[in-house]
């Protein structure tokens, strides 16, 4: 919807003022993005996509060690965030890296200052309990407070359907379920 | 990128302020079930960010034992006929 704006080159007041407007109208369409996306995480449907394609990869792939699953888990898990979030970025990023044995990084500690986000009035319990939580979300070692805290909320939201999700399936192949061929399963089951 | 101070791209504009904290935090504390019922002036942002980063182990932890176990499961029925029964039932819902 273009809003005939008379002229705005010309007056730069206009300019500075629909700048203002833009960026705010921008800061809360990114929040009600955000919201969306954590939404989405919860949905039956954006569970059963990821169902299927995890069962995919595992079908393809022939290796089934526990480590092969749990890769295959989050890298499906990431590949579903379509690079909206940096925990899933860092989840594919290392993947590509470890791929072609991972350089240790040097942990930059020494130089770090010690207010990471420089803003006042954090305890340094709070501190302490920000970093531990920096290390848990991939990617996030070093996010400003309201990023870390982004994050972490789709990451948990994630994690709780890839939770769900491996559940279910686990209860699939293990017990049949409570579907129809259940006499077909039973008779393959091998003793 | 980190050393610039907390000005960002983003929403939050140049200074957070304490209001902020404090409105994350509750955002956050939702999100834990744990704290989910309670109050969120009872509950301490410190309290908020350990009982977060329980849950985030907690939930490793769980996708950890149900690797171990799908990995159990895929070996054991070597069939291609169960896995497509269970695809299909999936995308049956």
């Amino acid at each position: 919807m273009a809003s005939s704006i008379p002229a705005p080159d010309t007056c730069p007041e206009f300019k500075r003022r629909k700048r203002r407007i833009t960026d705010d109208s921008l800061a809360s369409s990114h929040s009600h993005q955000r919201n969306q996306r954590i939404k989405r995480w919860r949905t039956q449907r954006e569970q059963h996509f990821y169902s299927s394609k995890l069962i995919q990869a595992l079908h393809r792939s022939r290796r089934t060690s526990a480590k092969e699953v749990h890769e295959t888990a989050y890298r499906v898990l990431a590949v579903l965030a379509r690079g909206t979030t940096r925990w899933s970025r860092a989840i594919l990023t290392a993947r590509k890296m470890t791929k072609h044995k991972r350089a240790k990084v040097p942990s930059n500690t020494r130089w770090r200052r010690p207010a990471i986000n420089g803003e006042k009035r954090k305890t340094p319990v709070v501190q302490k309990k920000l970093k531990a939580l920096g290390r848990l979300v991939p990617g996030c070692r070093k996010l400003s407070f309201t990023n870390l805290l982004e994050e972490t909320s789709d990451y948990i939201a994630a994690l709780e359907m890839q939770v769900r999700a491996m559940t279910a399936i686990t209860e699939l192949l293990a017990g049949g379920g409570p579907q129809p061929p259940a006499d077909r399963l039973a008779s393959n089951v091998n003793s | 990128m980190s050393s610039r101070r907390s000005r960002s791209r983003q929403s939050s504009g140049s200074r957070i302020t304490d209001d902020q904290i404090i409105d994350l935090v509750s955002k956050l504390q939702q999100l834990i079930p744990e704290l989910r019922g309670r109050r969120s002036d009872k509950v301490s942002a410190s309290k908020v960010l350990q009982e977060t980063c329980n849950y985030i182990r907690n939930l490793h932890r769980q996708v950890d034992g149900l690797s171990d176990r799908l990995s159990q499961l895929l070996a054991s029925t070597d069939t291609d006929s169960d896995q497509a029964a269970v695809i299909r039932s999936l995308l049956m819902e």
